[in-house]
């Protein structure tokens, strides 16, 4: 549901279209009705060739995971990497990183939504998508992480015969809870938003087969008032369970290292800092995947630089929060006045571990300052690089959070260090294979942007002037593929 | 199911038949839209969504049941630690929220499909594929004898395709 489905009086016509404004602006001069919304965004549901070879690449990493799992089940967890005490390693930074991943789509399609920020419509069904995928990829990594994985659904409280239930105190077994939840409700909030964009599918379907599919999935959604009005009501009520659930999960997962009294671990400020973290990287996931389909997908003026600007603007803010989240450690560890908790963060920052913390500051807190410069916020390929450096700065933010500490706990003689091996890299590149191919099926199948929110944002067909001042005429720019300002 | 059903390329030509028909009283109106519109729900006045109902008494539901369990399960099997409470309700508290999450949502969707009557696997009497491109519709319910009355108005109000279906 969009969020302002009133257009703008044409007095603000000329300051709309002024090339290089940055603004949150939800108008789209250069679409004019509701037909060209159908026929431009199902266009882009053919398969072409090269979505065919991102495919088979996907799937060829997946496979790549899948064997490195196999051999590792046959040969157990001591071909991953762990040197005791570091028996957390690959698995549980990358369960991290995509569940972060995960925290952006949510945050754009329901924090975004409540807040009535209308830069939201044409992003958020790819994060939406993406967060759905991310969490599904996250939640394979604790299993990948069990010596027995198939033993994996004993953290369920199911009635067995000894009545041996999980312990609710544990925050392994929040963290089961937390991430089915999350998961329940990111897929029921991406398919119920997508039932009208699938009515639209079905009728517009001509193969009798797909029309039949797409009829049983839009559970015959007719676009009436009354269907209008309770499904309106009923996304409201899910966006406000979405967002305290988004930071919740988070904040648990954040619990599975705060709750112990490893040094670096141990620290309040944990939960808001991971939430942060999360935002932002899946902020920087959402570049990574909205840049290119925009351009390859032609749909440059329904995801203009508008938008890309003001989601910009949201990533370098939660780049600053979580500087100073980062800059807050630092103080705390100085200011607690504990040898261990010093001596840990002086070997993070410049003993050992040096260069993955060098990594994570740059990334995540230097690079972002771009962000800063308007000309950059709306430079495509800047931020599309820019978004991988976040994806990987983030990646070893996790690194630093996981390892750094295991490895130099509170005795000398427990010091020690780690390394991945080539099974923790192949599973880890599995993990983006699974991802990607799942991203890439959805793509080919639902629309990926919202076909009945962007029609909110479209002023409609009218006989008169309406009352409110719109005027249909002035309201628009004559077709063009480029938005105006677009500079790439 | 009788009645008339007209198309609609302009909104304003619908929000105006939707208000006539109001006033006139021939008949239940069903209006059919690709996208909501705020000037639609204005003229069809109708009342607030029940969805909300279901939302509190699930929301209710989900978080009593997620205590419950929690706090069953720890007098059930009894781990005493240092003395501290067994059915402690602060941890339960995570577990609590996520299940009130998880039943509220779901009961949310489950209100929504019952007031709008989905899923429907039959075609509904009227509907046509162009309302959810960039059609609006309005289908008045009607006896045959009314008919010919809400035809004319339909035209009046700048139906441009009209029709009966029964």
């Amino acid at each position: 549901m969009a969020s302002v489905a009133r257009p703008v009086p044409a007095k603000d016509v000329e300051i709309r279209q002024r090339p290089n404004i940055a603004s949150a602006d939800v108008q789209l001069p250069a679409v004019r009705d509701y037909e060209q919304v159908d026929r431009e965004i199902t266009a882009t549901l053919s398969p072409t060739g090269a979505w065919y070879l991102g495919l088979a690449v996907a799937v060829f990493f997946l496979l790549t995971g899948i064997a490195a799992w196999m051999y590792q089940i046959q040969q157990g967890l001591g071909v991953a990497g762990y040197n005791p005490p570091v028996m957390w390693g690959v698995y549980i930074i990358t369960f991290v990183f995509w569940i972060g991943i995960g925290h952006a789509g949510t945050l754009i399609s329901a924090i975004l939504y409540l807040f009535r920020a209308g830069f939201r419509t044409t992003i958020y069904r790819c994060a939406e998508a993406m967060t759905v995928f991310a969490v599904m990829t996250a939640g394979l990594f604790p299993i990948l992480h069990l010596g027995r994985p198939w033993k994996f659904f004993w953290l369920v409280p199911y009635p067995n015969w000894r009545w041996l239930w999980p312990q609710f105190k544990s925050p392994l077994v929040w963290d089961v809870f937390a991430i089915l939840t999350y998961l329940t409700v990111s897929t029921t909030f991406l398919y119920l938003g997508l039932v009208p964009d699938i009515a639209v599918l079905r009728d517009r379907e001509t193969n009798p087969i797909r029309r039949r599919i797409y009829a049983v999935l839009s559970l015959g959604w007719r676009n009436t008032d009354r269907e209008w009005r309770h499904f309106a009501r009923m996304y409201l009520f899910l966006a406000a369970f979405s967002t305290p659930l988004v930071l919740s999960v988070h904040s648990v997962v954040s619990f599975d290292f705060s709750m112990s009294l490893v040094p670096g671990w141990h620290t309040t400020i944990f939960p808001p800092y991971f939430v942060a973290g999360a935002i932002f990287s899946g902020l920087g996931m959402v570049f990574t995947i909205i840049i290119p389909i925009r351009k390859w997908f032609g749909l440059k003026h329904y995801v203009t630089l508008n938008h890309l600007d003001a989601a910009a603007k949201l990533c370098l803010f939660t780049s600053l929060v979580v500087g100073s989240a980062y800059m807050t450690e630092w103080f705390m560890a100085w200011y607690s006045a504990l040898q261990v908790e010093q001596d840990f963060f002086w070997n993070r920052l410049f003993g050992q571990w040096w260069w993955s913390s060098a990594i994570l500051y740059t990334c995540n807190m230097v690079l972002p300052l771009s962000l800063f410069s308007q000309r950059l916020r709306r430079n495509t390929t800047w931020l599309f690089i820019l978004s991988i450096f976040i994806n990987i700065g983030m990646w070893f933010e996790r690194f630093v959070i996981v390892v750094p500490s295991l490895s130099h706990e509170f005795n000398p003689w427990q010091w020690t260090s780690y390394a991945p091996t080539w099974v923790d890299y192949a599973i880890l590149a599995g993990s983006f294979g699974w991802f990607s191919m799942w991203f890439l099926l959805f793509i080919k199948q639902f629309p990926v942007i919202a076909i009945a929110e962007v029609k909110e944002i479209v002023a409609p067909r009218l006989r008169t002037e309406h009352e409110h001042g719109i005027d249909v005429a002035g309201l628009h720019v004559d077709y063009e593929r480029e938005t105006p300002g677009e500079k790439e | 199911m009788r009645g008339v059903i007209a198309h609609y390329r302009e909104l304003d030509a619908l929000v105006e038949g939707i208000e006539t028909f109001r006033n006139a009283n021939l008949g239940e109106v069903t209006v059919y839209s690709p996208t909501p519109r705020h000037e639609i729900e204005h003229a069809v006045h109708a009342p607030p969504s029940g969805v909300r109902r279901f939302t509190l008494i699930g929301g209710l539901l989900g978080a009593t049941f997620g205590f419950w369990i929690a706090i069953w399960v720890s007098r059930y099997w009894p781990l005493v630690v240092g003395g501290k409470p067994v059915s402690s309700w602060v941890p339960y508290t995570i577990f609590g929220f996520e299940v009130m999450v998880l039943v509220g949502a779901l009961a949310t969707v489950f209100g929504m499909f019952i007031h709008s009557r989905i899923p429907r696997l039959t075609h509904a009497v009227g509907y046509d594929p162009r309302f959810s491109s960039g059609d609006f519709g309005l289908w008045v319910a009607c006896d045959p004898d009314k008919a010919a009355e809400v035809e004319q108005i339909m035209h009046r109000t700048g139906a441009v395709e009209v029709r009966r279906e029964r």
